[in-house]
């Protein structure tokens, strides 16, 4: 049982953290329950382990993965990622995308902001969990491809592939928006 | 785009450049490229650009009054004020 000291300490680093863990679990579920469950599991684990921590990585650092990992546990639990063996070919399908034509030099003023939000957020929950997980440690949280390719226990090729997938698949949702799409184009393999 | 170099190792090459997965030599080559290839250049702003906005819009919120409340009852913690 915590001392009462131990137990501010935590309860500050608890107020703290949470914002970033629920953030960056919102970011990867695209669903607010699903997000907090994720911030309390996280946290149970913090306390429980909390004894143990070493202090070799940053706090910050280890909710960081913590919370990735639990993350990762619930879409497993529910089938979301690795529900095909095939995606990790990072061959397994050629690269998909529209050819683009006028893109605009600032996109977000061609429609009102509610819309613009609105189609971002389409977009995003229309990624695979398998994409989107890449995209928002990789592009959005700034992990290095070797990090995300670490914690995700994926090669490293299949990170940078599904990045690019990610990234044409968003740019694409765009591109539709902003009715700028020339036509549909295959890259060879 | 093109047949030319549009195969997915160039794509490969061409999304590296947004990260720091590439080497200085590479992204001269593809600097060089782009300068005579309008396709490509569209490509490349029109991703970078799609994960600019991302990166920009996507911004932290903070965690919602009952959800801390859960949070800190389920954990059997008292919340401190500032």
């Amino acid at each position: 049982m915590a001392k009462a000291g131990e137990k501010w300490a935590i309860a500050e680093i608890v107020s703290r953290e949470s914002g970033r863990v629920y953030n960056l679990a919102l970011k990867l579920l695209q669903n607010k329950e699903d997000a907090e469950d994720v911030l309390q599991e996280t946290f149970l684990i913090f306390i429980n382990k909390v004894q143990s921590f070493r202090g070799e990585s940053s706090l910050s650092t280890w909710l960081f993965r913590v919370t990735t990992n639990v993350a990762l546990n619930k879409m497993r639990a529910k089938e979301l990622i690795d529900k095909d063996i095939s995606i990790h070919d990072p061959d397994f399908e050629s690269l998909k995308g529209y050819e683009i034509r006028n893109w605009p030099i600032h996109p977000e003023d061609e429609m009102d902001e509610k819309a613009f939000q609105d189609c971002l957020k389409v977009a995003m929950n229309a990624l695979s969990e398998d994409y989107r997980i890449v995209f928002v440690l990789r592009d959005l949280e700034g992990m290095s491809t070797k990090e995300t390719s670490s914690l995700l226990k994926i090669s490293e090729s299949n990170v940078k592939v599904r990045l690019m997938r990610a990234r044409l698949l968003l740019r694409d949702q765009l591109a539709i928006k902003l009715k700028c799409v020339e036509k549909r184009y295959n890259a060879r393999s | 785009m093109p047949d030319h170099k549009h195969n997915k190792k160039f794509l490969e090459r061409l999304h590296a450049q947004f990260g720091q997965d590439i080497d200085a030599e590479i992204l001269v080559e593809i600097a060089k490229h782009m300068e005579d290839c309008p396709d490509c250049k569209i490509y490349v702003d029109s991703v970078k650009q799609t994960v600019k906005i991302y990166r920009t819009t996507e911004k932290e919120k903070s965690v919602p009054e009952d959800v801390s409340k859960r949070l800190f009852k389920t954990l059997k913690l008292k919340r401190y004020s500032p």
